[in-house]
């Protein structure tokens, strides 16, 4: 295996604990989801994002999320469970 | 003692069943579930130790334990629409804890942490009637550094030696696997020949193999998961796996295995 090949999951840095604190939330924590929902800049604020965090959460900014040491699977998450409250999805069809 | 051995799949979509998967493919898993469940109920099991990889769900940044025993009266999650309680058989709990200490594993203990979905989805298929306690025993995958293939092998070795030691009869179920790769690009191309070629090995009884396996490996794979398939088989040793199903989805390899003691 190549050492220049990078893994999926790598650690996660300190410098991006609040954001993956505020992924973690999104996807775990329902009051955190709705208050995001109703007010993201609110929500930030209440985890201390720093901005270029704050800017690619809201743009929905995969790549950067990641370059800046978001984890895959919680970048994955936040996102599903955003999209499943501002469009209700089907579940259970069959 | 240990009475049976198996390795089933979680992915949430053979629960949740949204629009975007094969009807008839998930329904398959379902009927390999429901042999898992019809085995349950003849092996008169007393508890199940389900060994799962939380999904950054019981244990965030805060702490991340390599391996941990939930030790609580019950447990308790979420997953979306889904809410679910088990009971933990708390004396079986505490003994493998216990005696895993007393036997060298550094283990985490909790009485409080929320339940991961990895442990809730198979035992929402498997879950033999009447229903059985819990010993919920957590694997890290997804934070690295993890555990590595060996010292999860290891440690399903002492799990066994510990299961067997005890007067219940306990089954022991890894959940998780196979190939996937959630939140990256690899998403909708997992690695279904290297599954292939795994279920190879694990019916042929070398199950050991997987403990030589690298943790890249396993990443670079979409394997991380197999973790859990490691301790499981550090329990039964070179007991030959016969695969219930192998249904590869466009995202996911779903497989049910039991292992035959």
């Amino acid at each position: 295996m190549s050492a220049a090949e990078p893994l999926h999951y790598r650690f996660p840095p300190a410098s991006a604990y609040r954001l993956n604190r505020c992924l973690f939330a999104l996807k775990s924590d329902d009051g955190f989801r709705a208050r995001f929902l109703k007010d993201a800049g609110a929500a930030i604020r209440e985890i201390g994002l720093a901005a270029a965090d704050a800017a690619a959460l809201v743009q929905g900014d995969r790549d950067t999320l990641l370059a800046r040491g978001a984890h895959p699977y919680l970048v994955f998450m936040a996102d599903l469970r955003l999209r499943m409250e501002r469009e209700p999805v089907t579940f259970e069809y069959f | 003692m240990l009475v049976g051995a198996f390795a089933c799949a979680h992915t949430p979509q053979l629960l949740a069943r949204p629009g975007t998967e094969d009807r008839d493919l998930v329904l398959r898993v379902h009927a390999a579930f429901a042999r898992v469940k019809r085995r349950l109920e003849a092996l008169r099991a007393d508890a199940i130790a389900i060994v799962a990889g939380d999904h950054v769900e019981a244990f965030f940044l805060d702490a991340v334990p390599a391996l941990a025993v939930y030790v609580g009266a019950e447990c308790a999650g979420t997953f979306g629409q889904y809410r679910y309680r088990f009971p933990i058989h708390e004396p079986l709990a505490r003994s493998i804890v216990e005696q895993g200490v007393e036997r060298g594993f550094d283990l985490c203990y909790t009485q409080s942490a929320p339940l991961d979905y990895a442990f809730y989805v198979p035992l929402y298929f498997t879950m033999p009637e009447p229903s059985l306690p819990i010993v919920p025993l957590h694997v890290n995958v997804y934070l690295p550094p993890q555990p590595t293939p060996r010292r999860c092998y290891e440690w399903g070795g002492a799990l066994g030696a510990i299961l067997q030691g005890g007067s219940e009869r306990v089954v022991l179920m890894a959940s998780g696997g196979m190939s996937h790769f959630p939140g990256t690009d690899r998403y909708a191309s997992p690695e279904f020949e290297y599954d292939r070629r795994l279920l190879d090995t694990l019916r042929a009884g070398r199950g050991r193999e997987l403990a030589a396996v690298t943790g890249e490996e396993l990443d670079k794979m979409g394997n991380i998961e197999l973790r859990t398939w490691a301790v499981v088989l550090g329990a039964v040793g070179d007991a030959k796996a016969d695969v219930y199903c192998y249904e590869p989805s466009w995202h996911h390899g779903n497989a049910v295995v039991e292992w035959t003691l």
